[in-house]
């Protein structure tokens, strides 16, 4: 809406999908899977079973942290999935979560992985007609939990100058497990830290195991951009501040249980 | 955004709307915007565009129950849906109490943010009779308010909170003694 109220984009046509809802807007568990349909808005995600479960405890970090509650009650995974933007909370918390995307059109449905869907800002690994239906992740086992958090200027309101989000499996303080997404690590679109994953996989989550993950690996596997809203270096130093306190943070819910 | 839009090649749909208990059918194009049928169609001036893009609040309505912002929902998707704006608080000759509360601790200054802030109050309340400071700063941190009178609407949302406990839904304009509204 507001790229065409600024004449940004000039559609010949716009599909409102809000009747479908009906059938597109489900938050729930099946088998091992946690499946939401693609038409949940935010503001349904952020009252669902997903914040009161500490394994997906960043949802609510999330929730928190997007926007306001008016552009909650509209805003759907779907659409932040779609919008295909370095700064889509939601996105980069799924991607943590190794999530797949249902893509369905008149020739039938595939499943993408969510990591493989992003070409570009606004550009997406799927052709005009495929619609997003649903994301799915596999439900994540005991002694893992996820975070995310955000440096904005107007706490909440906007969207991010750096989000980090991270999941991670420890068991007597070795990462079994561990996926880490940023907004960027470069391209214009939210994607995983995989060098950092690799380096923290299998290690002792010792405070210089951090201090190396964040202030060695990590900036080798990223490059930020200098823009009107912050420098390039300011951006790097924050990457590294979010993912130590995301690695703190999952630690002690771990822990809390 | 409707001036690069404007050519009439688009069709007119006809939508049908309950707006502060009243219903309408009204004819819309399709990338008109909520706002501008409740500003311009209905005459329902409250909903002011601040900014258009749904950053600052001042167009909020309720929607079936939601709070949404009008200038960033078409026209269409508010079919057959019932909807909230300031015009519909309170009946005629009578301030609701949440309106009466922001008078009392006199919150307003210039007064273009009220019905927005106002409305998300209502929300807030419809969803939590008796919100935590904290919970009331969050609802109304999306309502911007250039004249800064943020402390005092969480002081008026308190009051607003204590007349509705105290079953004191409405309140007759005649009897505001010492209000604005009769300047006295
Ligand atoms: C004031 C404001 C603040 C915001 N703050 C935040 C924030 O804090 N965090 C954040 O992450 N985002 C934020 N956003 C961005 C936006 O609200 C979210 O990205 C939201 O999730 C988009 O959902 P939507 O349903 O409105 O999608 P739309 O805006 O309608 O669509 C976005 C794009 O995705 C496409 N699309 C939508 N649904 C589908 C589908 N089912 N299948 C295929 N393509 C689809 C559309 O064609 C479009 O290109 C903000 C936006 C505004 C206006
Ligand atoms: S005018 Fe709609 S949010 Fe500002
Ligand atoms: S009172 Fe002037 S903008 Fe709020």
């Amino acid at each position: 809406m507001v790229l065409i109220r600024d004449d940004v984009v000039r559609p010949k046509a716009v599909l409102d999908l809000w009747p479908l809802r009906k059938e597109l807007a489900f938050i729930k568990r099946e088998v091992d899977w946690v499946k939401i349909g693609a038409l949940t808005t935010i503001e349904e995600i952020c009252s669902s079973f997903l914040v009161r479960d500490y394994r997906y405890a960043g949802f609510p970090d999330m929730c928190g942290l997007f926007a306001t509650p008016y552009i909650r009650s509209l805003a759907t995974i779907g659409g932040n999935i779609g919008a295909a933007h370095p700064l889509s909370d939601a996105t980069i918390l799924l991607l943590t979560l190794d999530s797949e995307v249902k893509l369905v059109s008149i020739r039938g449905e595939r499943w993408v992985k969510l990591d493989k869907l992003f070409l570009g800002k606004r550009r997406l690994a799927k052709d005009s007609s495929e619609l997003i239906t649903e994301v799915r992740f596999k439900e994540v086992p005991e002694k893992s939990s996820t975070a995310l958090l955000k440096f904005d200027r107007r706490w909440g309101h906007s969207m991010g100058y750096v989000v980090a989000a991270a999941y991670a499996q420890i068991k007597d303080n070795v990462v079994r497990e561990i996926r880490i997404a940023f907004d960027s690590m470069g391209r214009p679109f939210p994607e995983r830290a995989k060098k950092t994953e690799e380096f923290l996989r299998g290690r002792r989550l010792s405070e210089d195991v951090i201090e190396g993950a964040c202030t060695e690996v990590l900036p080798k596997e990223m490059k930020r951009i200098s823009d009107y809203r912050a420098s390039a270096e300011y951006r790097l130093e924050l990457s590294k501040v979010l993912l130590r306190r995301a690695l703190l943070r999952i630690k002690s819910r771990i822990r809390g249980g | 955004m409707s001036n690069s839009l404007s050519e009439n090649r688009y069709p007119y749909i006809k939508v049908k709307l309950s707006v502060n208990g009243r219903d309408y059918e009204v004819s819309v194009r399709p990338y008109e915007r909520l706002i501008d049928v409740l500003r311009y169609k209905l005459g329902l001036t409250s909903v002011k565009e601040g900014c258009g893009r749904g950053e600052c609040g001042a167009c909020v309505v309720i929607m079936d129950g939601k709070l949404v912002p009008s200038c960033l929902v078409l026209a269409v998707r508010a079919n057959n849906k019932k909807i909230l704006t300031l015009e519909g608080l309170a009946p005629e000759g009578k301030l609701h109490a949440i309106q009466k509360a922001f008078l009392d601790v006199m919150s307003v200054q210039c007064g273009y943010c009220l019905p927005g802030v106002i409305i998300a109050t209502k929300w807030l309340l419809d969803k939590n009779p008796s919100p935590a400071d904290q919970e009331i700063k969050e609802v109304l941190s999306g309502q911007l308010c250039r004249c800064g009178s943020y402390l005092r609407f969480v002081k008026a949302v308190k009051l607003a909170v204590k007349y509705l406990k105290e079953g004191k839904v409405y309140f007759d304009i005649q009897e505001l003694k010492g209000s604005p509204l009769r300047g006295g």
